[in-house]
């Protein structure tokens, strides 16, 4: 059985900022909206395709300094970019495909996440976009 | 206009970077990743005060 095992190289670009030495988690979900299509008749409900709407959800440290987190992703909030994610640092290919999502949105972004003792984490998330997949 | 990569989380510093689809090119320069090559109209140079007392 293979499996995917996700050690400590993936890659994470956001508006082409290669953020991946501050990701510790990152979450891609493609999800195209269900419509019912139920109708007289039928005894079980029924579904087709609507609008796509994926989301890309990276958690990641938090860093005021030069060319870091807050310096790439806070002119970003309320606009549209592109995000790139794909499984390690190796070439892209059938087996390490890179995903995007292109004029996807971010809504909000946390300034501080304080806590004692603790590193400052913030999670993002980016919403919608066109999906694409590149293998080669 | 041309760009230049300003940080080494973008590629290779002093390198064009070439946008693709979707890039927010406001964003990437108030962070300081990359700079235009456009010169400025005005003078760098400060202006002489000719209103000396």
């Amino acid at each position: 059985m293979s499996t995917s095992v996700y050690l400590s190289n993936p890659v994470v670009t956001i508006n082409s900022v290669d953020l991946s030495d501050q990701c510790t988690s990152a979450v891609l979900t493609r999800m195209i909206e269900s419509l019912e299509s139920t109708a007289f008749g039928q005894t079980n409900r029924s579904y087709v395709g609507g609008l796509e709407n994926s989301t890309l959800t990276v958690t990641m440290y938090n860093s005021f300094a030069a060319t870091e987190t807050y310096a790439t992703l806070k002119a970003l909030v309320g606009t549209q970019t592109t995000v790139k994610i794909k499984p390690t640092s190796a070439a892209t290919s059938a087996t390490n495909p890179e995903s995007t999502l292109t004029l996807t949105y971010l809504e909000s972004l946390p300034i501080v996440n304080g806590q004692l003792g603790a590193l400052d984490t913030i999670d993002i998330t980016f919403t919608g976009g066109a999906y694409s997949v590149a293998v080669a | 206009m041309a760009y230049v990569i300003a940080s080494s989380r973008l590629g290779t510093v002093g390198d064009v970077f070439e946008p693709t689809d979707g890039i927010n090119i406001e964003a990437l320069i108030e962070g300081g990743f990359i700079k235009s090559t456009s010169k400025s109209t005005k003078s760098d140079k400060p202006s002489k005060d000719t209103n000396e007392e």
